[in-house]
């Protein structure tokens, strides 16, 4: 009786030392599962580089201390990475350098085949010595989210309210503070943004340059002037800062009204429509069910972000065609197209899921049965479905891996691509 | 007859090291800008960019399938310039897929490449898999590399747009690319597609199609004739369909002069400031040493930069110089910034050569004279000269090199970050 006592009594506290653990592991996204929005880590930071076809790159974050001293830093995006530029959907290909990003992401979901440096789990609380604080290598540094600043105003219903202009030669500073459209905050820190003789100015459908807004009367040629909260849309980068500047931030492009941020947008999302419809809808598989001779059934959930109008091309009765790709959404088919080796058949369903869907995830499950399943398709894997009635072309040599040729190394790129500073 | 037979030996050594020299291959040499004519020409779509390295890829036109084509590196030449929108620019100013020509050499020392180096005839070779030959030149080290508009400026060109076919504001345009002045009977036909997100610039406008259809410009489906109407283009690539070797897409038209010039206009603004605050590349001419570090040094300006930034450089204004790598990074300094490390002194001379100016130089050449001659400043060796009157301002990690803790790779990149297919 005592043995047994004391066998249960250990066998309770191993449960309880397992559940301790688990609950104390960093979190990491799951395979098959939209990881939640409020386990990312948050930070900002300049897009320095970026290899597209990868869909990767390096911002350098922006920390407590020199900005122009940090690292760039490697980052990837989730296969339900969501790219957002000028509040319309986006590719990193889109994102001019230089461009000031809001990023939302987590630890590496497996480190073993992570396409970017895989770094200590406490790596954001380090100092990273030389006046550059801390907070500016995180290990989360799988890109769930990336929208630069209007996208991120835009969507969180906030306007740059301008308070003050200095110039002269065309240049100068301007003060103003990130508010909310409706209202006030008076708590809303000023900060100081520089701009310059490239600064675009959007006004309807003109695109004009600091020296006509001088010209019209409506900014000064030198000097200060009180801007009264003019509520804008800023489109923000990072230029080199004397001396004695920690960090500050400069203004690419001032949205002036509604009409020129929407015809922004529209432009952006025509950009992005294009790009989808050539290489065709990401999503993942949630089941197959098998039939004979190859035959098979697919549930498939489309990845999110994307403009309502390629959601809207999933009809059910419409012909589709299903490519397995990689973590990094190239195809997998070779040199002779996406559509040599897809998987063909007929959407049997669309299912749009009632309640509000994870970011990463559209909501909409497609069944689609096929008559010929292709290795590839397996649950929990990414692929890329085609509605037959987008055009069949063929993505470029970089955004597909080569057959039965292709390296490890295609398949899973290394970090090693990312200079060691 | 001893001495006959001498002699006779004696030249047949001359004449064969004669004909060696001349069947070597050309390459640039230090301190020699590089003929133009022996210059290879080709155009291919921008791939891949390494701004801070000065380096990218880009994806060769051949006479095979386009799309095929492995992503070719190049790296620009010290005093190889970029131009976008008829304006100087950097790499970084160029979005992804744009269409460039380019003008190149052989790596001037195979060492020290930081691309791969090729067989020297790579470019009569057939690369095979229906791509056709000429899509991966030896001839990588790039002088000059323009957009398309920036071409047809340069070469007094236009497109001449003939007929539009439009459905669901996209479709195509045929258009010859002919001499602004006059016809040219013999100027080829070709096809290019547009879309909703082309966009359409005119005076200070950004249009897109449906703007034109709205207007009545442009018929809202169909066909019509655009009776050869001049414009200028910007050309990109998109995916195409299977039986279309290479055909290139429209992302922009300039329909009248005083959209090019605010477009040429806006770029030379951004290329300014951030000439301002790298410095101007230059490199050494000749340096004549005084006493206790005390020297006097000649350098050529290096070309292709506006004229406004040149005349910064007065004769008796203050400036500071820094040793540069091939890449164009300092070298002194560090996180300190270019400042602390730099040689200074003042212009003794600034002198405008005489006869035509080579292609990568500025045509000026300036003597300056510094009390503390840094390692780093010797002849044909590239360097970074600031005029006093130029902000003071650091640089971003990634654009220096660290002061004495920089690796070999920092200062001479590798061509390992490029994939090989």
């Amino acid at each position: 009786m005592k043995h047994f006592l004391l066998v249960l009594g250990y066998s309770f506290l191993v449960l309880g030392g397992c559940a301790a653990s688990a609950e104390d592991a960093p979190f990491r996204p799951e395979v098959g599962k939209f990881p939640p929005l409020e386990k990312a880590h948050t930070y900002r930071g300049e897009l320095v580089f970026v290899d597209h076809a990868t869909r990767r790159g390096s911002i350098r974050v922006q920390g407590s201390g020199m900005f122009f001293r940090n690292d760039p830093h490697p980052f990837a995006m989730l296969p339900y990475g969501i790219v957002r530029y000028h509040g319309a959907p986006a590719d990193l290909r889109d994102i001019p350098l230089g461009t000031v990003l809001h990023v939302r992401a987590y630890l590496p979901p497996d480190p073993k085949t992570s396409a970017v440096p895989v770094l200590p789990v406490n790596n954001k609380t380090l100092d990273a010595n030389h006046n550059r604080g801390a907070g500016i290598l995180p290990a989360e540094n799988h890109v769930l989210f990336l929208e630069d600043e209007p996208s991120h105003c835009l969507r969180e219903g906030l306007v740059w309210k301008l308070k003050d202009l200095d110039i002269k030669n065309n240049e100068g500073m301007i003060i103003a503070t990130r508010e909310p459209k409706q209202g006030r905050d008076n708590k809303a820190a000023e900060e100081k943004l520089t701009f310059d003789a490239a600064t675009r100015v959007w006004r309807g459908k003109e695109v004009l340059g600091i020296e006509e807004l001088i010209a019209e009367g409506t900014w000064p040629a030198e000097g200060k002037k009180s801007l009264g909260g003019q509520a804008v849309q800023l489109g923000i980068t990072w230029k080199p800062t004397p001396d004695g500047i920690f960090t500050r931030f400069h203004i690419s492009d001032i949205w002036l009204d509604d009409a020129s941020m929407q015809r922004s947008a529209h432009h952006q999302t025509e950009t992005h429509k294009a790009f989808i419809r050539g290489r065709w809808m990401p999503a993942w598989i949630d089941a197959v069910e098998y039939g004979k001779f190859g035959r098979a059934t697919v549930t498939a959930t489309l990845f999110g972000g994307m403009d309502a109008a390629l959601y809207a091309d999933f009809t059910k009765g419409s012909t589709a065609m299903m490519n397995a790709v990689e973590n990094t959404l190239k195809h997998t088919h070779g040199a002779y197209g996406p559509g040599h080796m897809a998987s063909r058949g007929t959407l049997q369903d669309v299912i749009k899921t009632p309640e509000e869907a994870p970011l990463g995830s559209s909501g909409i499950q497609i069944r689609f049965e096929t008559d010929l399943i292709i290795e590839g398709i397996r649950p929990g894997r990414t692929v890329r479905v085609r509605p037959n009635i987008w055009p069949l072309v063929n993505v470029p040599r970089e955004e597909y891996l080569s057959d039965g040729s292709t390296s490890i190394d295609e398949r899973f790129p290394s970090p090693s691509i990312f200079t060691k500073y | 007859m001893r001495f006959a037979i001498a002699l006779l030996t004696a030249f047949g050594c001359v004449l064969s090291t004669a004909a060696l020299a001349a069947d070597e291959p050309f390459r640039p040499e230090a301190g020699k800008f590089p003929p133009l004519e022996k210059a290879h020409a080709y155009r291919g779509e921008l791939v891949f960019v390494d701004h801070a390295n000065r380096r990218g890829s880009i994806r060769v036109a051949g006479n095979g399938v386009f799309r095929r084509n492995d992503p070719h590196p190049f790296a620009m030449l010290p005093y190889g310039m970029v131009r976008y929108h008829g304006a100087p620019a950097d790499l970084r100013d160029i979005p992804l897929g744009t269409v460039l020509h380019v003008r190149a050499y052989l790596p001037p020392d195979p060492q020290i490449s930081a691309v791969p180096v090729l067989p020297v005839n790579n470019k009569d070779k057939d690369a095979n898999h229906s791509r056709g030959i000429g899509i991966a030149p030896a001839e990588n080290h790039v002088l000059l590399l323009e957009d398309e508009p920036s071409h047809c400026l340069r070469e007094g060109l236009v497109w001449k747009l003939k007929e539009l076919d439009l459905k669901n504001n996209e479709g195509m345009i045929t258009a010859s690319r002919e001499p602004k002045a006059g016809a040219d009977g013999k100027a080829t036909e070709e096809t290019l597609t547009f879309d909703a997100a082309t966009r359409i610039w005119r005076g200070r406008e950004c249009l897109a199609p449906a703007d034109l259809i709205a207007e009545g410009i442009w018929p809202g489906s169909g066909k019509k004739s655009l009776g050869s109407q001049s414009v200028l283009l910007g050309l990109m690539w998109k995916p195409t369909p299977g039986a279309v070797f290479t055909r290139f897409h429209i992302s922009e038209i300039w329909l009248d002069d005083a959209a090019t010039q605010r477009a040429a206009q806006s770029q030379t603004e951004t290329h300014r400031t951030f000439i301002r605050s790298r410095w101007m590349p230059a490199w050494v001419d000749t340096v004549e040493y005084g006493k206790f570090g005390r020297a006097t040094v000649t350098a050529t300006l290096f070309g292709g930069m506006d004229p406004a930034l040149y005349a910064d450089f007065q004769k008796r204004s203050a400036v500071l110089v820094n040793g540069a790598e091939n890449t164009l990074k300092h070298t002194e300094g560090g996180t300190a910034g270019p400042s602390q490390m730099a040689a200074r002194g003042s212009i003794l001379d600034v002198t405008k050569l005489p006869g035509e100016v080579p292609l990568g130089s500025s045509g000026i050449q300036i003597r300056f004279e510094t009390d503390l001659i840094t390692e780093g400043l010797r002849p044909t060796r590239v360097v970074r000269i600031r005029p006093a009157t130029w902000p003071d301002v650091h640089l971003p990690r990634e654009e220096y090199l660290d002061s004495g803790n920089f690796s070999l790779e920092d200062r001479f990149p590798t061509p390992s970050i490029f994939p090989k297919y």
